[in-house]
């Protein structure tokens, strides 16, 4: 059976500590705008961590939520693509060609996640950064949308490992660069058609939500809430 | 897979997927994926050390063949080689078990810095000019040796003098043989990060001047005095990992956790509880819950080495009434009251301090006061509970506990005499307060040599720069003191070769002992770092770790292939063996600098998420990375509480100057609701003079204007004891990732 990749965030278990931000630039080979362009909301971060501030001092509490392409599938960027380059994978991911995009940012405007980043620069490195560059994932030039892949480049590798070794995929062995990197173990990634995945088990948890689930995007992100300590639960 | 036959595979479903598209055209563009873009590199990953804090965590380094411009022979040329593209975890390193901290994946920029220095320089210009040209290596260490010849001629060897950042493992041995061979006093260790009051108090209460670690996987209450144990302390990766397990490992069995601070960290902003005492007070709290525990008789009273440090404890700490304590801490008694039952009713519980409850002037009574607290928790060396990590059997494992602190040598003016420094790692002109007038003091040197990689404030001051390799290009050895239940021993040949003209600093120092002769070469008689750490990694062969081989042939090459030794798991129990002095502590309150009527406010200068101590604000992945609570990026910021700026009539984007009685900063206000009426904080870090292109010129460093305060016994910084005002002066632009991830209208308009 075909693969749909998915992820549970356990916000119970996030800490906050960024980690997967720069797991995503340094795997993603996300350029860096400099102040000013940031200033100007041009900063690309494929995957961010939003803080919620409630209450007032003293009573202040913070909630950490990790936000990254939900991968619908039901996704709103996909069919207001002129160009096909904005696609549905057979494995479940929300796909781009970077080749076939002609940056009408119809996609940006679709989502409701903000996600998707619009490139306002040629990618720039001050030599020799350069070598840093992963070449396993292609830079995006001028002009063109780009958002989190969940790694496909990761996930074909160990795909490739796995049938070169004659064996299936062990759950848990594709994982993302934000999932292999988080200390908390708050992310985690697998095969949402396997019922007996790390993933899917999570995604059934009494504790897990869709990221605005109401309007039928079915991500194949699940959110798990984080739990309110009381006196009886141990 | 042959790559030939993976392209013959992908052609043929690429075919397929065609044919089958010819039926339905209109799929034809949609499916068709260029499938060449997605055949992933064959990589090879070598095991390495993180050496960006004192936690020490196992890396992988991916590595693969690229073409990269470098200095070989004194030419430049293009050849191909392996590079490292990404850093993770080390996989079975027992510190961090493959995760990786956001600095720690930044650390590959060091490497690939533009403004790396890359060969060895000499000054050319006025001192702090900035002004230096390239020599060669064997010129540079000629003039080196020869200085140093001239001061043991001259019978002043002692004249030499060695700053570093803390040195663990045979970095740390080899600096010590040279040094006492040389006959020139013990290296002076300059390190923001290192907690002296925290491991002085692990002395006098457990008998172990060593950080300690949490078992945090296996507790059930957890209690943290101002400890940013998930961001910058201590061993935030390791933390981090059983924190996780706390929360959620356990299905049925959420420990609680609580965070006492003024400002709310990344840390306390996961807490369930949050507490803002009287700044400096926490040592008065922890004892408030003890003193419930004790009349209550929650636990058993316990008298030991911990518990008799403080006053009054055999009398069940009578000074320390819940009503007391909330005159001293402004935490109400009945808060106090419920949670010291909380706590005993969910053991095991531990208690942590780091950080700002340690930087005041009576941090060590703070800390002895938490250390009782964890005694009488019965969370000393049981699971659960607090623990000191095992060391390797080896007796040359080496540990900076034996090393001076460079602020004491300084401030004691025993630093005036120096005729030569050696400077490794450190940055003491930075993270310094200016009142110290460290550069002042460094300018008085006739000869000052620096190992960095850059040209930092400190590197500015030295007359030759010989550049260190990065951490990546060099051997690597180190030994956490924290963090993990098993003695480890780090090991990691480079994971690629040099890219400029640099060199591993002890082999500089290992070839400036030879041509020095003497003591010095017979101290040192290895050829090079990799001969010294093959000869120190040999008795552990014959240690109790995992699977030795036989013959030492295929030991070190299996030490190198896991990244090091470990022992197999152990706890160890601390060690009770009682100290020669005793001192027993009563609550004094803390000291601050300033009256309360001009300079209103404590200011509270913390480690950055991103940059730390500021070692790391040269990586523009750190720059452009948002800070988790207040989400700037390149930027640094004063945060206050909303209802203080309202008081102040200054708002969010204001330029603010805050003011000590010693030096003033400017720098954009920020609107924080997670901080106390009378705080401002500020994070360390920026405001760097000089620190290559990302860094220099960006911000303002809180440690200018503070207030030369000591801590009360141990004489390190007080950093948390200074009082400033804050007023506005004009207008500012903080960058923010929050607040809408659309263009600003403000940029439109100005198209």
């Amino acid at each position: 059976m075909a693969h749909r990749w998915g992820m549970a965030v356990d916000l119970d278990r996030c800490t906050g500590c960024e980690a997967c931000v720069v797991a995503c630039r340094a795997e993603n080979n996300i350029p860096s705008v400099g102040e000013d362009q940031a200033q100007k909301g041009r900063a690309i971060h494929w995957i961010r961590v939003e803080r919620y501030y409630e209450g007032e001092f003293p009573d202040v509490r913070v909630k950490f939520q990790p936000v990254l392409c939900q991968q619908c599938n039901n996704a709103p960027c996909e069919p207001v693509c002129p160009t096909y380059a904005s696609y549905h994978t057979d494995e479940g991911l929300n796909g781009q060609v970077y080749n076939r995009c002609i940056g009408t940012r119809y996609c940006a405007n679709a989502c409701s996640y903000t996600v998707r980043f619009f490139n306002f620069f040629n990618p720039a490195w001050d030599k020799p950064l350069h070598l840093q560059l992963n070449p396993d994932v292609s830079l995006r030039q001028v002009g063109i949308m780009e958002k989190c892949t969940f790694c496909v480049q990761r996930i074909k590798s160990a795909e490739i490992r796995a049938k070169e070794e004659k064996r299936e995929l062990r759950d848990g062995e594709p994982a993302p660069a934000c999932v292999q990197s988080c200390p908390p173990r708050a992310l985690v990634f697998g095969d949402l058609n396997d019922p007996e995945s790390e993933v899917s088990r999570l995604a059934r948890s009494r504790r897990g939500v869709k990221l605005l689930g109401e309007l039928g995007t079915q991500p194949n992100v699940t959110y798990l809430q984080r739990n309110e300590w009381n006196d009886n639960n141990t | 897979m042959e790559r030939r036959d993976f392209l013959k595979v992908s052609v043929l479903t690429g075919a397929t997927a065609a044919l089958s598209g010819c039926e339905k055209p209109a799929h034809t563009l949609v499916r068709f994926i260029p499938e060449e873009d997605l055949i992933p590199s064959v990589a090879t990953w070598k095991p390495s050390v993180c050496t960006l804090c004192p936690a020490g965590c196992g890396l992988m380094v991916r590595v693969l063949p690229g073409e990269a411009e470098v200095v070989r022979n004194g030419k430049l040329g293009t050849i191909q080689m392996g590079l490292a593209k990404k850093l993770e975890g080390n996989p079975n390193h027992p510190v961090n078990w493959g995760k990786l901290c956001a600095r720690g994946q930044a650390g590959l920029q060091i490497t690939y810095h533009p403004d790396r220095v890359r060969s060895p320089l000499k000054r050319s210009g006025p001192r702090g000019s900035g002004s230096f040209q390239p020599v060669t290596w064997e010129e540079s260490i000629r003039e080196v040796v020869s200085k140093l010849q001239e001061l043991q001629s001259q019978n002043q060897s002692e004249s030499l003098r060695f700053v570093s950042a803390c040195l663990r493992g045979q970095r740390h041995e080899l600096v010590r043989k040279f040094l006492s061979a040389f006959g020139a006093p013990a290296a002076m260790v300059f390190d923001p990060l290192d907690e002296p009051v925290l491991r002085q108090a692990n002395l006098l209460s457990f008998g172990q001047a060593d950080m300690p670690s949490f078992d945090l996987a296996h507790t059930g209450y957890v209690i943290s005095f101002g400890a940013d144990f998930l961001g910058t302390w201590n061993s935030p990766v390791a933390q981090s990992i059983a924190y996780g397990e706390m929360r959620q490992g356990r299905p049925g069995n959420r420990a609680k956790f609580v965070q006492v601070e003024q400002r709310m960290s990344q840390t306390g902003a996961n807490a369930d509880e949050w507490i803002a005492p009287r700044a400096g007070t926490e040592g008065a709290m922890a004892l408030g819950l003890a003193h419930v525990i004790l009349k209550e008789k929650l636990r058993p009273a316990a008298d030991n080495k911990a518990t008799r440090l403080i006053a009054g404890w055999s009398q069940g700490l009578a000074e320390y009434s819940p009503e007391q304590v909330e005159r001293k801490t402004g935490v109400p008694a009945q808060r106090i009251q419920r949670l010291a039952h909380e706590m005993a009713a969910h053991l095991p519980a531990v208690a942590i301090i780091g950080g700002l409850p340690l930087a005041h002037t009576n941090g060590l009574f703070n800390a002895l006061a938490v250390n009782a607290l964890n005694t009488l928790l019965g969370s000393v060396g049981m699971p659960g509970g607090l623990f000191f990590t095992p060391q390797p059997p080896s007796e040359n494992a080496g540990s900076w506990s034996s090393e001076s602190d460079f602020a004491s040598v300084l401030l004691a003016g025993k630093l005036d005499g120096t005729k030569v420094l050696l400077l490794h790692n450190a940055n003491p002109v930075f993270a310094t307060p200016a009142v110290w007038k460290v550069r002042e003091t460094l300018d008085r040197i006739p000869f000052i040599v620096s190992f960095g990689s850059f040209v930092d404030e400190t590197s500015q001051l030295a007359d030759l720069i010989l550049p260190d390799h990065s951490p990546l290009e060099s051997w690597l050895h180190d030994v956490p003191k924290s963090g993990t239940n098993q003695a480890v021993v780090s090991l990691a040949a480079p994971a690629m070769l040099p890219l400029h003209d640099t060199r591993a600093m002890p082999d500089t120092l290992l070839e400036i002992a030879h041509q020095i002769g003497g003591e010095a070469a017979k101290a040192l008689p290895w050829e090079n770092f990799q001969e010294m750490l093959q000869a120190s990694m040999a008795p552990l062969r014959t240690a109790d770790g995992i699977n030795p081989p036989p013959d030492p042939e295929k030991f070190w090459s299996k030490v190198q292939e896991q990244g090091g030794w470990w022992s197999d798991k152990v706890r160890q129990a601390a060690r009770s063996a009682i100290p020669q002095k005793q001192l027993v502590t009563e609550f004094a309150p803390p000291q601050f600098d300033g009256e309360e009527s001009s300079f209103p406010f404590h200011f509270q200068p913390y480690v950055s998420q991103a940059f730390l101590d500021g070692s790391l604000a040269h990586l523009p992945w750190m720059q452009e990375m948002p800070d988790a609570l207040s989400t700037v990026m390149w930027g640094t910021w004063v945060e206050i509480n909303p209802k203080t700026a309202q008081k102040l009539a200054i708002e969010q984007d204001d330029l603010v100057e805050v003011r000590s009685q010693h030096g003033k900063l400017l720098a954009p206000l920020l609107v924080s609701p997670g901080i106390a009426f009378d705080v401002v904080a500020m994070p360390m870090g920026q405001g760097h003079e000089s620190f290559g292109r990302y860094a220099s010129g960006r911000g303002a460093n809180p440690m200018t204007i503070l207030a030369p305060m000591q801590v009360a016994e141990t004489g390190s910084l007080a950093w948390a004891s200074t009082r400033v005002q804050v007023s506005k002066v004009g207008k500012a632009k903080l960058a923010l990732f929050s607040g809408g991830l659309f263009e600003r209208p403000s940029e439109l308009q100005q198209r």
